[in-house]
């Protein structure tokens, strides 16, 4: 008797043993298939969001150039409304979220910073003209149940630098890269501003197997000598890449610091759409000039270019002057039209020292890129989307990356 | 005698009661996953409209589209888990400042007659209207109609 009741017990023990294991496994499959189903939902949310951004312009239509107009509406599209193509000043007002953010004592504001001298480029723009990234989330219907991060890249990579090598005058090495390959054969379309020309050199090149050119700027092949040692000159360099259809462009700009300090340009506003304020500042890279700076007059020439898609640049505002740190010409106010997109490039110097910088006006023009919303690491499951798109003629990826706030919840 | 009573009075019922008790947990736990499965689908397919809600919306709103009606075809399932789902949706006053002047449709979608719903919202602007309609999924005709006035207002509803 005493064996059948033992039988029995173990019997029992065993049974709830494997009721447990069952009901575990069976648990963490239906989880892994709960939360498969979770992040598919996620990646059809991030496809429709990232089409709702890229095939809307906002309302108002014009909110990219207008800083009158309030936003009530969320989207990037070009106001042309043709497919994917962006706007180029609708991006340039996203609150940048790839630079920090720079403080200038002189206005007393905060400017988002899509680019700080990479290259000589610099776009900084008065943090009360930016689209933020809550304001962006409310528009789109996402706030508090969705993050996101937007990131609209060139998709041809145009990289310029300078040849160390050689000393007695400027050469350039371009570099043209796809996605993860090099353009081999790529037709190179280049315009050299020279300080010592007064209008842009312009001419073409194209890419060997590898997607590298060079350019010699020593007075043959109907180029001009330059020599850039001890700083005695300055150029800004822009080249387009095109393949099959596909452009990409890339700049270079002999940004220096001068005994005197340099000159930043920060873009104030954009006005009532018709024309926008940057101010030509008078500063030290990021800092104010210290004890041993010179803060002698810093002089400026500086030059609004539009650029149509022909890639011929038509000179519409000059305008030269002087700077000089602590006194009420430390910065100079300039007013860029706001119709047509272009660059700024501002040639500077003090003694027999030069520098240039550029500008963008409207992202595209230099190829800019621009990171906007919050930040993905750290997120418990993130899906991206990609999609093709150009801003002006030039071809970019613009790629949403979004995940839950609600970690596994993920709600419609 | 004590065994035979530990063996038949107590053993034997416990046996028996976990003869119901693995299914019922499958059960249990199938449910779980079932409703699951139905609200994400259901969320995923009230997303997707209102998503091609605002972008019909924002497509009409552009200056150079003029009036006119638009039927746009919805590229989501007639049924989930064999069951028709229906919408509804309602234009809500914007309560945040920071929306500035536009206007907030929110959707509610019924899966059957399960009881499972979930809501979406879509933030449009100012000149859209939303006329009282609903969304039947298995209806042959079902669609998003969309009419723009000459006065610039959009107004949306259910086809079907």
């Amino acid at each position: 008797m005493a064996g059948s009741t033992i039988d029995h017990l173990i019997s029992v023990i065993v049974f709830l043993g494997a009721l447990l294991v069952f009901i575990s496994l069976f648990n963490q499959m239906i989880q892994t298939a709960i939360l498969y189903q979770r992040h598919r939902y996620l990646a059809t949310k991030c496809s429709d969001l990232l089409d709702n951004i890229l095939l809307n312009p906002g309302i108002p239509a014009d909110w990219g150039k207008n800083s009158t107009r309030t936003l009530c509406g969320f989207g990037l599209q070009d106001p042309e409304f043709t497919q994917y193509r962006l706007s180029p000043f609708s991006l340039m007002r996203l609150l940048s979220s790839s630079g920090e953010k720079v403080y200038y004592s002189r206005t007393g504001e905060w400017y988002s910073n899509v680019s700080w001298g990479i290259g000589g480029g610099y776009f900084l723009l008065q943090e009360s003209e930016c689209i933020n990234y809550s304001l962006a989330s409310k528009l789109l219907g996402i706030n508090g149940t969705y993050g996101f991060q937007l990131a609209i890249t060139p998709t041809v990579n145009v990289s310029i630098v300078e040849d160390k090598n050689v000393a007695s005058y400027l050469r350039l090495n371009i570099t043209v890269m796809g996605q993860g390959s090099p353009l081999a054969g790529a037709s190179v379309d280049y315009l050299m501003f020279w300080m010592d020309s007064s209008e842009p050199v312009r001419n073409s090149t194209r890419t060997d197997s590898l997607g590298f050119a060079y350019l010699d700027f020593n007075g043959a092949n109907g180029l001009p000598r330059i020599e850039v040692s001890q700083n005695k000159t300055a150029y800004m360099f822009i080249a387009k890449a095109s393949l099959g259809g596909l452009h990409g462009i890339g700049y270079l700009s002999r940004e220096i610091v001068t005994k005197a300090g340099n000159i930043i340009p920060f873009v104030e506003n954009y006005g009532n759409g018709t024309v926008g304020t940057v101010l030509l500042a008078h500063k030290w890279g990021k800092n104010d000039p210290g004890p041993g700076d010179s803060q002698a007059a810093l002089f400026f020439n500086a030059t609004f270019y539009v650029l149509p898609d022909s890639f011929s640049p038509i000179k519409n505002v000059t305008v030269e002057g002087h700077v000089t740190y602590g006194e009420r010409l430390d910065y100079y106010p300039l007013q860029i039209p706001t119709s047509q997109v272009g660059y700024l490039v501002v040639t500077y110097w003090t003694g027999r020292e030069y520098g240039m910088v550029v500008m963008p006006w409207g992202i595209g023009t230099i190829g800019f890129s621009v990171v906007f919303g919050g930040d993905p690491s750290g997120q418990e499951w993130v899906v991206t989307d990609v999609r093709q798109v150009l801003v002006g003629d030039i071809a970019y990826q613009a790629r949403l990356a979004l995940w839950s706030l609600e970690g596994y919840g993920v709600v419609g | 005698m004590a065994h035979i009573t530990i063996e038949y009075i107590i053993m034997v019922p416990v046996l028996i009661l976990q003869i119901f008790l693995f299914p019922l947990t499958a059960s249990l736990l199938m449910n779980v996953w079932v409703d699951s499965r139905r609200t994400l689908a259901l969320r995923e397919a009230a997303s997707h409209i209102g998503s091609t809600i605002q972008q019909v919306y924002f497509s009409l709103n552009h200056i150079t589209v003029p009036a006119g009606t638009v039927t746009q075809k919805l590229g989501v399932p007639p049924f989930i888990e064999n069951r028709p789902y229906t919408g509804n949706a309602t234009l809500k006053p914007v309560l945040d400042p920071a929306l500035n002047s536009s206007k907030v449709l929110e959707i509610t979608f019924r899966l059957g007659t399960i009881g499972t719903a979930v809501t979406t919202s879509v933030v449009l602007g100012q000149n859209f209207e939303w006329r009282e309609s609903t969304f039947v999924s298995n209806s042959t005709n079902a669609c998003i109609l969309a009419e723009k006035f000459v006065n610039g207002t959009i107004r949306l509803y259910f086809g079907g």
